[in-house]
């Protein structure tokens, strides 16, 4: 598959149709991957593909990534989930399909952090996601490497997270409260959850306005609930269950429960599942006549 | 030379001893699936193995937010009031050495044209213990920094774990010693046989001498190499936060449009609103010049300015970096 991942990479930037490669490569002492952009054909070998790809690289396509906009027309190796975010990006008009060559890669899954592996991909390690995964083999992409994945996702999604959802769903509205302030107190305010996410890609957050300062900029419970919700917020019928945030929170705040309710309650509400096709906008964004909510008529 | 012992079930009677005369007792937990600098009042809750905290424990002397004023507007004045410096008596237990190496740029900048008392105060009042390192993990540099797991900079009591479970005491700073005095029942004498030390393989190649002359020379500045190494940083402040030595901060108003407090909140160089000025000039817009100044202060600015150490090569940045941007490599590179 790395082969092919290379050639691929190798044509498309010798034949300048793209001027960067944006992809997966090994750290100095190959335990880790990393995100590397490569612009040389000649270095296309730096290009790997296995179970510790876990980053969403699509976030490199923002316009957070000036210096890699720079850089002219990209492809983007990307995993089917990865994919979803970019079908995101084109929906809300933040990038044009022609724009961005995206070569998929057909996935049998990933680790859920890079640290949990141990040379071989167990289900117990991989996260709720890939379990319940309906796009190991790319939905859209220009070019895919690998072969077709036959698995189908249980009828009924299961995991952790969906188990812990279920658990807090059935506890009292007070003790949910107690559960969420618990987590949220140990938020350090890093904003890795907002840096690492694609959809999140204000140029000014809202917690940067300061005049005045809508949200609290002090790690005190009031500040952090108010983040944590205002995040949350923001990204309901947008999120995909990409998984980054909870990952890149250097304090293990569990942020996949929060979003994969959001999508549940938007699925419910509206029958809308987000990254799918870039031609359905999501519910928060359009009005529709015959909208089952009366406040607006 | 270890002074002291201090058997394992004893370890209990020290944190008696110690918050049965009103001090906190800090040291490394599990919380939230990972280990965690927190207060504890029992021995039980002390992780039995473990490398190093995911937190360094500079949040007990300068935490993440604290009111350093008060403020009620007037018609025609603005009341501002002082607040005391809230500095319990603290001992800081199961450091490693390499973070307690951080204490004196902290020092150094807390006290450099102005004394923050915030910050002094509970330096006063705080014992650090450190624990030299039985293992370690690939992140871990400090023997490239000229640290060890043997080193005791910035430490007031040293220890080292014994095959009994126990640890053998050094008291080093005067502080140390009036600590070991003060729980002096708790201790005892004798030796024990120390376990081995980990420590870590120096990361090839690296030259702090030829990376502090690189430095110097600011012609650097516009490498393109800081884009190569730096181009991937998403501009988190993960790094910094986690840093023991990192210690930049922000000054903010919370309340009302009348009245309220004033808070000094950690910030981040890596930020794009850090260097950003009212004008809406930024002399930093590009994610790779925040990391060189990273960088810059961690093996220019800080060793230059304060003969101390900005980096202590914990680790920490390279774990939590959701990137895995590595600090290593960027010495690397400057070493050549």
């Amino acid at each position: 598959m790395e082969n092919t991942l290379r050639q691929k990479a190798k044509d498309l930037l010798a034949s300048g149709e793209v001027k960067v490669v944006i992809g997966w490569g090994w750290n100095r002492t190959k335990t880790r991957t990393t995100p590397v952009f490569i612009t040389d054909p000649a270095e296309v070998d730096q290009l790997v593909w296995n179970p510790l790809c876990v980053n969403n690289l699509s976030v490199y396509l923002t316009r957070k990534f000036k210096d890699i906009q720079a850089l002219g027309k990209p492809a983007i190796v990307a995993k089917g989930c990865d994919i979803k975010n970019i079908v995101v990006l084109i929906t809300e008009a933040q990038l044009k399909r022609e724009d961005v060559h995206i070569i998929g890669v057909a996935c049998e899954g990933v680790v859920y952090k890079q640290e949990l592996w141990q040379g071989q991909l167990k289900p117990e390690i991989m996260p709720t996601k890939c379990h319940n995964c309906d796009v190991r083999n790319p939905h859209v992409a220009d070019f895919v490497v690998g072969g077709k994945s036959t698995f189908t996702p249980p009828d009924e999604p299961a995991g952790m997270v969906f188990s812990k959802i279920k658990e807090l769903d059935s506890k009292s509205s007070s003790e949910r409260w107690a559960f969420w302030i618990n987590e949220f107190s140990r938020c350090i305010k890093c904003y890795a959850c907002r840096q690492v996410c694609s959809l999140c890609y204000c140029e000014r957050c809202i917690t940067e306005k300061n005049m005045p300062q809508w949200i609290e900029t002090s790690a005190h419970p009031r500040g952090n609930l108010s983040w944590n919700l205002i995040r949350a917020m923001h990204l309901v019928g947008r999120c995909t269950f990409c998984g980054e945030c909870e990952r890149a929170c250097p304090v293990n705040i569990p942020l996949n429960l929060v979003n994969q309710k959001m999508i549940m309650v938007v699925k419910d509400s509206f029958d809308f599942k987000s990254g799918y096709d870039e031609k359905v906008h999501p519910p928060m964004i359009v009005f529709s006549p015959d909208d089952k909510e009366s406040f607006i008529k | 030379m270890a002074d002291k012992i201090l058997k394992k079930e004893d370890l209990a009677k020290l944190i008696a001893s110690v918050t049965g005369k009103g001090g906190r007792f800090v040291a490394p937990t599990t919380a939230a699936r990972q280990i965690v600098f927190k207060k504890v009042s029992k021995a039980e809750e002390i992780a039995p193995d473990y490398i190093l905290a995911r937190n360094s424990f500079k949040e007990f002397l300068f935490p993440q937010t604290e009111v350093i004023a008060e403020f009620t507007v007037c018609k025609d004045t603005v009341d501002m009031r002082g607040v005391e410096v809230e500095a319990p008596e603290t001992v800081v237990f199961g450091a490693r050495p390499c973070e307690a190496a951080s204490l004196a740029g902290m020092r150094a900048l807390f006290t450099w044209d102005f004394v923050d008392e915030f910050f002094t105060k509970r330096d006063d009042n705080t014992v650090v213990i450190t624990v030299g390192c039985t293992k370690g993990d690939e992140a871990c540099f400090c023997t490239s920094v000229n640290l060890s797991p043997e080193s005791t900079e910035g430490a007031d009591v040293y220890m080292r774990e014994t095959e009994d479970g126990g640890y053998a005491v050094q008291a080093l700073t005067d502080k140390g010693k009036k600590f070991v005095a003060a729980h002096a029942a708790v201790f005892s004498e004798g030796s024990a046989k120390a376990r081995a030390l980990f420590m870590p393989e120096k990361v090839p190649g690296v030259d702090l001498k030829k990376i502090s002359e690189r430095l110097k020379d600011k012609s650097h500045y516009d490498n393109p190499v800081w884009k190569k190494l730096a181009m991937k940083c998403i501009g988190c402040g993960a790094c910094t936060f986690v840093c023991p030595t990192c210690r930049c901060f922000d000054i903010t108003d919370e309340g009302t449009a009348f009245e309220g407090e004033r808070r000094k909140n950690w910030d981040s160089c890596q930020y794009d609103s850090f260097t950003l000025h009212a004008s809406g000039h930024n002399p930093r817009e590009h994610q790779p010049q925040r990391w060189r100044n990273r960088f810059m202060c961690k093996f220019n600015f800080y060793p230059e300015k304060f003969n101390s150490k900005g980096c202590v090569g914990c680790g920490r940045c390279i774990r939590v970096c959701p990137v895995r941007l590595d600090i290593t490599d960027v010495m690397q590179e400057f070493s050549k």
